[in-house]
């Protein structure tokens, strides 16, 4: 056990050699989580409406404002912010809502500016949304109401999904850069034979090896999990077995072994530091867009789920729902097995994957044996 | 000029050594590609099941509509598959569709007598993006089903029309989709990068090897000696923003063709202003690792702010201030209209000229940091 405490201490005494490396793997997903927060679409559009110039306008653009308003989620944000403009001389930068008569018929006419088909879909289902609450007020009890069944009490923001996601990238991207950043530099830096000179079981020396990248993963996805916490307000419950935060860690931890297996293997194999670190964060990059990245794996389509089985992304997001969402989905046994098996496994071809690389360069070859005879 | 094509032959064979570095410009980039591809490039339709128990004609109207109504993207809002109702309660509760709308029997007799009609639509709202298109895009639907059924039902419905009529203008024949404008912005980050990767994997080598000592006792001036580094940069920027836009070919079928060396220039003059600092970064830093990812990530960030994801001529106003010290902002759109539209950008003139001082006065201000760093160390 002392021995063990001692290569742990040494292997966290890494750190000081490589902290920028360090920083980057562990502070790099969080910062993709804030930069991808500015980016992803919030709810609630401004949309110009032009001020009327007639009287008969001015009733028009008045209720047009007024269900404008109205458009919503009645357990979430508002969808449109209508704002009154002077119309523009020139072309709409955006866009622009006028009430013209055509062919004697009042009507809201949305001019665009140079936007994309995704800002023109926005722009035109909102304005519809608020024009079919006017045609419903005038339908009156012939209009048909859409009686609203979500999946979850109140609609929760996209940039938490996105961050639930990314929880188990991070403690990839962490776990594999690191694990083959140290194992390649041990090559480079000829500190591997020292470990062949080692008196000691290379079962303990992996061992600590894993344990430092396993809590230096967990302390990159706590990062994580703090950002996720302060930007949407949402922090894991327990459940009835687990506190919080344990419960995530222990959905984290085997993520965080296969990939700090994976990264110790591609150091064994390949031996320098850079093809090491682009295989580590292919691999992360990878294994997060296959795994569940931007919406549960069903929704893409039969291929695209069969893929996101192989990765342990797609079983920790869908382990990660019940603290996070409240609610279960897929099989919680099946995917903790998946993870279980995973883990084990990459554990096992890091034992051989070592034996190969570093114990069987020593001798002791059956060939030299027959030969020493 | 024979000393400027030696040493470039010089750069040239110091690249090959370590090639794999240069995937450095190009990883970052096809994997952004990728991930906004698979968000924004595919069918971005809803899947739900419809559940139509109703035996009378507005019911199946209100199906009918659903295969209709069209979404800017030309597809339409809704997929919608006709399954039994244990089926899609089945498919609801395994996430393999997003939605269930469900037609009461008494649709059609609570629609004619005026006595309430209701629809149930059942959706997903673990994402509230996809939450509020359920909601919106079901006014859609609605729009056009109260319209059918004033117009084509027979008998037609009595309904009124609506209290104002809905109309919109576009400013060009055929709408822009939003992926190939990524895709483009993508294909500048690549130039950027492919040209800032290799200068700084060029300059820290000759750091470490010492190299640079050589260079700081030679007689003639230096910059002789860095621009065939930032020739070779930029080039390898350039032809790595030929391979992403391959992929963009392959993908969604758009290629500059003969205005490629227009996007090429304005994107060359973009990535020189970056290869000056890159320049600078890789005479300076003593490890390869955080240097090449501080490279990465800047790349990365400008491209966010820089008008990456968007057109920066509607978003004028939710432009950063930050970014208008990129000279990415200027360069974006006139690239777009470019490999987009094929067609000349309107301030073609103004962005060159912009451009050129942009990378002409880092050029000036980072090979002159360069040199005298150079010099100090012979």
């Amino acid at each position: 056990m002392a021995r063990f405490r001692l290569l742990l201490l040494t292997e966290f005494k890494l750190f000081r050699a490589t902290v920028p490396v360090h920083l980057i793997a562990i502070l790099q997903p969080t910062l993709l989580f804030l930069l991808m927060g500015l980016v992803l679409v919030y709810p609630t559009f401004d949309m110009a409406v032009a001020r009327p110039t007639t009287p008969e306008a001015a009733a028009h653009v008045e209720a047009l404002v007024s269900a404008m308003r109205q458009v919503g989620s009645p357990i979430g944000l508002p969808y449109i912010n209508p704002i009154l403009v002077e119309a523009p001389v020139q072309g709409a930068t955006r866009q622009i809502i006028t009430v013209e008569d055509r062919d004697g018929a009042p009507t809201a006419v949305q001019r665009y500016g140079l936007i994309d088909s995704n800002l023109v879909k926005n722009f035109r289902n909102r304005l519809t949304a608020a024009g079919l609450r006017l045609w419903n007020g005038s339908l009156g009890r012939r209009g048909v109401l859409v009686e609203e069944h979500p999946w979850l009490p109140r609609d929760l923001p996209y940039t938490l999904y996105f961050g639930v996601a990314l929880l188990p990238m991070t403690v990839c991207l962490a776990a594999s850069l690191l694990g083959g950043v140290g194992t390649a530099m041990d090559f480079e830096f000829g500190a591997i034979t020292e470990y062949r000179l080692a008196p000691l079981s290379p079962a303990l020396i992996l061992a600590a090896r894993l344990v430092r990248l396993v809590l230096t993963a967990l302390v990159s996805a706590g990062i994580l999990l703090a950002a996720i916490g302060l930007s949407t307000g949402a922090w894991p419950q327990a459940s009835p077995q687990l506190a919080a935060l344990p419960l995530v860690a222990a959905i984290l931890l085997p993520v965080a072994v296969t990939a700090g297996c994976l990264g110790i293997i591609a150091g064994l194999i390949l031996r320098r530091t850079i093809p090491t670190f682009v295989v580590g964060l292919t691999a992360s990059l990878g294994g997060w867009l296959l795994g569940d990245a931007f919406g549960l794996a069903a929704g893409f389509g039969g291929g695209y789920q069969a893929v996101s089985r192989l990765t342990p992304n797609a079983h920790a997001v869908e382990l990660l729902f019940r603290p996070y969402y409240g609610v279960t989905v897929a099989a919680p046994a099946s995917s903790a097995l998946a993870l279980t098996l995973f883990s084990g496994g990459m554990v096992l071809l890091t034992a051989l994957a070592y034996r190969r690389a570093v114990i069987r360069p020593m001798g002791d070859h059956p060939r030299q044996r027959r030969s020493r005879r | 000029m024979r000393r400027f094509w030696i040493l470039l032959s010089t750069e040239l064979k110091a690249w090959r050594h370590d090639p794999i570095t240069a995937l450095g410009g190009f990883i970052a980039p096809a994997v952004m590609l990728v991930a906004f591809g698979l968000l924004f490039g595919g069918r971005l339709t809803f899947k739900i099941a419809l559940v139509n128990q109703d035996a009378g004609p507005y019911g199946a109207l209100l199906r009918q509509t659903f295969d209709e109504v069209l979404s800017p993207f030309g597809t339409s809002y809704y997929d919608v598959a006709d399954l039994p109702e244990d089926a899609a309660w089945r498919a609801y509760q395994t996430f393999r569709i997003d939605g269930v709308w469900v037609i009461p029997a008494d649709f059609s007799a609570r629609l004619a007598a005026g006595e309430g009609p209701t629809v149930a639509m059942h959706f997903m709202n673990y994402n509230d993006d996809r939450a509020k298109n359920h909601r919106i895009y079901a006014a859609e639907i609605l729009w056009r089903f109260y319209e059918k059924a004033r117009t084509e039902l027979r008998p037609p419905a009595e309904l009124p029309e609506p209290p104002l009529a809905l109309a919109e203008v576009y400013p060009l024949p055929v709408m822009i989709d939003w992926f190939p404008i990524i895709a483009v912005g993508i294909v500048l980050l690549s130039i950027t990068l492919g040209g800032m990767m290799n200068i700084f994997m060029l300059t820290y080598k000759e750091q470490v090897a010492r190299i640079t000592l050589e260079f700081g006792l030679a007689p003639r001036l230096l910059a002789w000696a860095l621009a065939p580094k930032a020739l070779l940069a930029l080039i390898m920027g350039w032809l790595t923003g030929i391979v992403v836009m391959g992929l963009v070919y392959l993908w969604i079928g758009i290629w500059p063709g003969r205005y490629l060396w227009a996007a090429w220039l304005l994107a060359g003059l973009v990535a020189l202003f970056w290869i000056a600092l890159a320049l600078l970064l890789g005479l300076r830093t003593r490890n390869y690792m955080p240097g090449a990812i501080a490279t990465i990530l800047t790349g990365v960030l400008v491209f966010f702010i820089s008008g990456g994801l968007s057109l920066v001529r509607a978003n004028v106003d939710r432009v950063i201030w930050l970014a208008w010290l990129f000279p990415n902002t200027y360069a974006v759109d006139p690239i777009r209209d470019l490999v987009l539209f094929h067609a000349w950008p309107a301030d073609w003139t103004i962005t060159l000229l912009r451009l050129i001082a942009f990378a002409g006065l880092s050029l000036a201000v980072g090979m002159g940091l360069a040199a005298r760093g150079l010099r100090r160390c012979g």
